[in-house]
């Protein structure tokens, strides 16, 4: 599918937003599905980069990826004009089930983590009794889409270097909050894998459900090449991220 | 002037069209069904097939290099009864020829699978994987010696009543040696080649991009490699060759054809574009159109 670029928006140092509309079933994405976009026209890149969908507008019919701009793939789409055109595969992979309850959900997301977070936090916000949101940057450099998060929940930043709300990784604003353990029935993460690993050893004696999704280096993206996978808990078949995934109950998958 | 003929002869496996999509490129199709419909294949190759459930090798297992990618998956597959059971049995309704690629830690690993698949009557020809450079104490072994790889033909091509092709490593000093010794122990074609043995540093990290260390290269930037060693076994052997090895366009088939390949399998392109097999087959329709060509056979090895 040929999607445009319709606005693109630098963030932050390497961070860059772009909203693309065109012909593609905006209807049927899920928070935390991604889209995998070839680099290039012609075979210089041959692996296309997944992307995390990080909004949807289905009235416009429009979708906003985030990117961090690190190699040659992710610095090519952060030199898109509007206008352009992309070729995209998606939506792909599974979302974050979205499970309502009265009581409170916590969002936790790490850097380039953050933005199918934001997906996620606009379809639980009306069907949850509570919801915290706490990101993680580097720096406040790194920083962004804090407004855009503001009005869904409860939010706290926490910044390495503490330039931005808390000082300190995201494991420590959690565990600052009295009963941590108890507060929160369901919990939905997505960022560095060391990130997740840390929430997980937090939580993994307590009662809380919940979701994260894994990041990996794909090659087809849909589910063939069996190149990016996870192992689960009960060591049978790794698991494919592109396919089975990118969103796991957080108790399946070794991390 | 009449329609072009595409259709090619493998060992009396009869394709519609010289394109199939490379095994472990392709899953079991059904990925890529979803995008177009299979029949319009001249065959689909799965994944490599063992004996018991492989899971494969740890993760980061693919990057892209400068003219390709380098994989080291290590065979991941959920071994030959759940290949049979789920996967053939559903390939099978999508009226497309099917050729299992089988791979094995011994000679009786792999005549067991080839034999095994022979008599699930679900599939239509076996490819003998002698070659991934993933596997450290499996292909390796037998697609590198001629004695080694013949041997092992002839036990599986004793056990085995469908055409069987032997995939052939590039990753060997003579490859007409290693043609010449899959068709001395009976195969009925050869595919070739499998992937380049490659290596990437990340040297921020001072350590290799691939939890493997190694890998295998595939991708346009193989191509003059896999077209000169199609070139020189088709020299050396008269059953029919499947060329293989960054082929992108229906230009790349045609130049595999013209080194002596009978049909070709499409395996990195399959990422770049879910489409490209059979945007090929119209490519290589186009050609034959353009250049008058009625029969692939018209073109088939006319370097040699």
């Amino acid at each position: 599918m040929r999607v445009n670029v319709a606005k693109i928006t630098n963030l932050s140092a390497d961070i860059w937003e772009l909203v693309l509309n065109g012909p593609f079933p905006y209807d049927s994405i899920q928070a935390g599905q991604f889209v995998n976009i070839r680099i290039g026209e012609n075979y210089d890149h041959i692996l296309r980069r997944p992307i995390s969908i990080a909004a949807v507008d289905r009235i416009k019919q429009r979708m906003t990826i985030v990117l961090r701009a690190v190699g040659a793939g992710t610095k090519w789409l952060s030199e898109r004009r509007v206008g352009d055109s992309l070729d995209v595969l998606g939506p792909l992979g599974h979302g974050f089930p979205i499970q309502s309850t009265a009581g409170a959900v916590l969002i936790v997301g790490g850097g380039i983590g953050v933005p199918p977070l934001y997906l996620l936090a606009k379809e639980l916000q009306p069907i949850v009794g509570q919801l915290d949101i706490l990101l993680g940057f580097r720096d406040q450099q790194d920083c962004f889409w804090l407004d855009k998060f503001a009005p869904l929940g409860n939010v706290t930043i926490a910044t390495e270097d503490g330039s931005v709300g808390k000082k300190g990784y995201v494991t420590e604003a959690i565990v600052a909050e009295p009963y941590y353990e108890k507060k929160w029935q369901y919990l939905y993460s997505c960022g560095p894998t060391s990130m997740l690993r840390a929430i997980k050893e937090l939580f993994v004696e307590t009662q809380v459900k919940g979701y994260v999704s894994l990041e990996e280096r794909m090659a087809c993206g849909v589910g063939a090449c069996y190149g990016c996978v996870c192992s689960s808990e009960n060591k049978q078949a790794a698991k494919r991220i592109c396919k089975e995934g990118p969103v796991f109950d957080w108790r399946e998958v070794t991390l | 002037m009449n329609k072009p003929d595409l259709t090619v002869d493998l060992a009396g496996l009869v394709l519609k069209n010289p394109v199939m999509p490379a095994s472990g490129c392709f899953g079991y199709g059904r990925e890529y069904a979803q995008y177009y419909a299979l029949e319009t294949l001249g065959a689909v190759v799965v994944k490599a097939t063992t004996l018991e459930p492989w899971l494969g090798n740890a993760t980061p297992r693919v990057t892209e290099v400068r003219g390709g990618m380098l994989n080291a998956i290590g065979l991941a597959n959920p071994g030959l009864q759940k290949v049979v059971q789920e996967e053939l049995v559903w390939l099978s309704t999508q009226n497309v020829p099917i050729i299992v690629n089988v791979a094995g830690r011994t000679e009786d690993e792999y005549c067991q699978v080839s034999e095994a698949i022979a008599n699930c009557e679900l599939a239509h020809a076996v490819e003998l994987n002698v070659s991934c450079p993933n596997v450290k104490c499996g292909g390796i072994s037998f697609g590198v010696d001629p004695h080694v790889l013949q041997d092992l033909v002839q036990m599986v091509k004793r056990v085995c009543a469908l055409p069987l092709f032997v995939k052939l490593s590039p990753n060997v000093t003579s490859i007409g040696d290693m043609a010449q010794a899959a068709e001395q122990g009976g195969a009925d074609g050869i595919s070739l080649i499998n992937t380049l043995i490659g290596m990437e540093i990340n040297i921020h990290r001072r350590k290799p991009v691939l939890a493997n260390g190694i890998g295998g290269l595939s991708g346009p930037g193989i191509k003059p490699v896999a077209v000169r060693m199609v070139y020189q076994a088709a020299k050396v052997v008269s059953i029919p060759i499947i060329g293989m090895g960054g082929i992108f366009t229906g230009a790349d088939a045609i130049e595999f054809m013209m080194a002596g390949a009978t049909a070709v399998m499409v395996g990195t392109a399959n990422f770049t574009d879910p489409y490209a097999c059979p945007t090929i087959i119209d490519q290589i329709k186009e050609f034959m159109v353009d250049n008058a060509i009625t029969s692939l056979a018209e073109i088939r090895g006319c370097v040699l």
